[in-house]
């Protein structure tokens, strides 16, 4: 951010300055809605206007006077100025009130603009103490937006926020819509709109299957060519489904916007219809979580959560916690680094054992696979040898998937220590990279099961008192874990730990690798 | 990765183990639990069956020793023994850590400074065998601490050990 602007010197002599004169044109919008429906009168009515209109007519007249004067006396007797230490706001009509914020106390400086203000090339510029109250805040209502723009780097540049760098981590981006189709709103945001409909069909007492047409097309449905309506169906659930994901993502992410709004506060603000702000204190904020589930992965994006504590329970954790809505990965990264104030440096984690991918594969061919292929032999052999092939044909089909997901899901585990941070990766359908700081751990515990006993593995947990309360290390080499968990937290175990000779795996169950 | 032979650092069990009485409060609990209900539905079905569907007995007889009295015997054989080996304690000189479990084990250290609150909690059963477990909460659910089959002597002093030393503990204003 450049400093001082070229006009150079700013003294307690520097001149005040007024608003942008074009701000008296936004206080007369709120005329639309009356004269809109006047309008809307004379043209029903063909342009005879009776009595009463033309007496509303006229009150408009005499508030848009009144309000116009009242506003060219209001922009004429507010000004303001920027001195060598304070920013100076005077403003009143009888009463004159001047208020000074010294720029060494400015924490956040927001540039904001309703619909109107943007048409009309205006911003209006907000700088606040970060004290909370309307107190520790100014607002210069309107200014031209270069101009609200040079104030406002001015004012960071000036201002005692002690931030490197941009304090807005992030703001919304048309291009991020494209990452809204690879949400789970896709397909179950179809479930759950038909689910509603049905609800509320149920609920004033209408049968849909009795209603002549759906019936109708049912019936259509089921006498034309099946192998082509039905991917035709699904093609546009899946269409409808993008379309619903898009508008939801669009609603809910519209004016988004992450800043540090002071050196304490991290604040996200979105929503189109409902404005949703959470602020989030630095001292509470523990670590953030790289978010990449099964699809948005595939497609290079990902969202970031905050790990804070104070958001509510666990279920408001999760709803108020999310920081970036999906978004490409890279811009992930970026939101993850400056949510840490420090790199969020998730490559070359340390991986773990392979006995982690073999318990992987049996899991997920015992839960998975199996089952089905089981049941269908079972039915094949007792009633008819087309399902034998059925349950050859899953096999044939599902073992490969099944041991792709493990192998991807034990690439995935890793942790490692970053600086401050302890950082974990696990998952395959929700991946979540989770950097955790190191300070925050309250506990460490170390779960193993008969099976991952013999493995050689074990499962570390680091207590936070943030965001999922527990992070897991699932499988870590059973030899290496407590000593990685006494280095990440110096001191917590040492009186614990002991020194000897690591106890050999049992044969046949850990493969060296 | 096998490491044999290799010096490494591991994780010693805790010092002190439950008290002997435990055992019996834990088989106790298992038949009250587990066992007992489970045998009692054996024995319900099998009258059942004896009275009404004689026909049903050589299929039902295995399958309830396979599906209720095996498991019932099992856990009240396994369960108590095995709680027994692995359930320790030990209040160190800046971390309380505790073991416990039977088939699924589960080992937790947290630091002395980081605890909220101490609870020791006797139930019905408890009492009567003279046994205690004691809970030490930090700021996460993740992290808090259960002592369990201790007696009460030792409950009331690990109590005020911890209390002690949280309270003497440098406070970690974050976790307090």
């Amino acid at each position: 951010m450049s400093g001082l602007p070229a006009g150079g010197l700013r003294t307690s002599e520097q001149p005040w300055r007024t608003l942008d004169p074009r701000t008296i044109a936004v206080h007369c919008t709120w005329m639309g809605a009356p004269l809109g429906s006047l309008a809307l009168t004379a043209l029903a009515t063909g342009g005879r206007l009776d009595a009463r209109a033309w007496i509303t007519l006229a009150v408009i007249g005499a508030v848009f006077a009144a309000v116009t004067t009242a506003g060219v006396v209001t922009w004429r007797r507010t000004r303001y100025r920027v001195t060598a230490d304070a920013i100076e706001l005077r403003t009143g009509l009888f009463t004159r009130s001047v208020r000074a914020i010294p720029l060494h106390r400015v924490r956040n400086v927001d540039i904001t603009a309703n619909l109107v203000q943007r048409l009309l090339g205006l911003a209006v510029l907000r700088a606040g103490t970060g004290g909370g109250g309307r107190g520790g805040e100014l607002s210069l209502d309107a200014l031209a937006r270069p101009e609200a723009v040079r104030l406002r780097a001015e004012l960071l540049a000036r201002a005692g926020a002690g931030s490197t760098g941009d304090p807005v981590l992030a703001t919304a981006d048309l291009r991020r819509l494209r990452y809204a189709p690879l949400t789970f709103w896709v397909v179950g945001g179809v479930f759950a709109a038909a689910g509603a409909v049905w609800r509320v069909l149920d609920g004033i007492g209408v049968q849909p299957w009795r209603i002549g047409f759906v019936r109708r097309a049912f019936e259509d449905f089921g006498h034309s060519a099946l192998w082509l309506t039905i991917p035709l169906a699904l093609l546009a659930v899946t269409a409808l489904g993008c379309v619903g994901a898009v508008a939801l993502y669009a609603e809910n992410w519209w004016n988004y916007r992450l800043e540090w709004t002071d050196a304490a506060t991290l604040r996200v603000r979105h929503g189109l219809f409902t404005t949703r702000s959470v602020s989030i204190e630095r001292a509470r904020l523990r670590g953030v979580a790289l978010r990449e589930p099964l699809l948005l992965r595939a497609g290079g994006g990902a969202s970031v959560r905050a790990v804070a504590g104070g958001l509510g329970d666990r279920e408001a954790n999760r709803r108020r916690s999310l920081v970036l809505p999906p978004a490409s990965r890279g811009e992930a990264l970026r939101v993850c680094d400056g949510v840490l104030g420090e790199p969020f440096d998730p490559a070359g984690l340390t991986a773990h054992p392979r006995a982690a991918l073999r318990r992987r594969a049996v899991r997920a061919f015992a839960w998975c696979v199996l089952p089905p292929a089981v049941v269908l032999a079972v039915l094949g052999a007792l009633l008819t040898p087309v399902l034998l092939y059925c349950a050859a044909g899953w096999l044939v089909l599902a073992a490969p998937v099944a041991y792709g997901l493990a192998r991807d899901a034990y690439r995935g585990l890793g942790h490692g220590l970053r600086g401050r941070f302890l950082l974990v990766r696990s998952g395959t359908f929700g991946r979540e990279t989770v950097a955790l700081d190191r300070s925050a751990v309250l506990a460490w515990t170390f779960t193993d099961t008969p099976f991952s006993r013999r493995a050689g593995l074990v499962t570390a947990t680091a207590a936070v008192a943030a965001g999922e309360d527990g992070y897991r290390i699932r499988d870590m080499n059973a030899g290496t874990a407590a000593a990685f968990a006494e280095s990440a937290t110096p001191g917590m175990l040492a009186e614990f730990l002991e020194h000897g000779e690591q106890q050999p795996p049992i044969k046949g169950f850990v493969r060296s690798s | 990765m096998a490491r044999h032979g290799q010096t490494t650092i591991r994780l010693r069990p805790p010092r002190h183990g439950v008290a002997p009485r435990a055992r019996r409060w834990w088989t106790v609990q298992a038949w009250l639990t587990v066992t007992g209900p489970l045998l009692l539905t054996a024995v319900t079905l099998l009258v059942l069956s004896l009275l009404f569907f004689p026909g049903a007995l050589p299929w039902l007889g295995p399958l309830l020793l396979g599906v209720l009295v095996l498991p019932a015997a099992g856990y009240v054989l396994a369960m108590p023994r095995l709680r027994c080996r692995i359930h320790a304690w030990e209040v160190g000189g800046s971390a309380v850590y505790a073991a416990g479990g039977w088939l699924l084990h589960k080992r937790r250290i947290a630091p002395l400074s980081r605890v909220q609150t101490v609870d020791t909690v006797r139930g019905p059963l408890q009492r009567a065998f003279g046994l205690a477990t004691v809970t030490v909460t930090t700021a996460s659910t993740a992290g808090d601490v259960r002592i369990t089959g201790v007696s009460d002597e030792d409950a009331e002093r690990i109590a005020a050990r911890i209390t002690e030393a949280a309270r003497l503990a440098p406070g970690e204003g974050d976790a307090a």
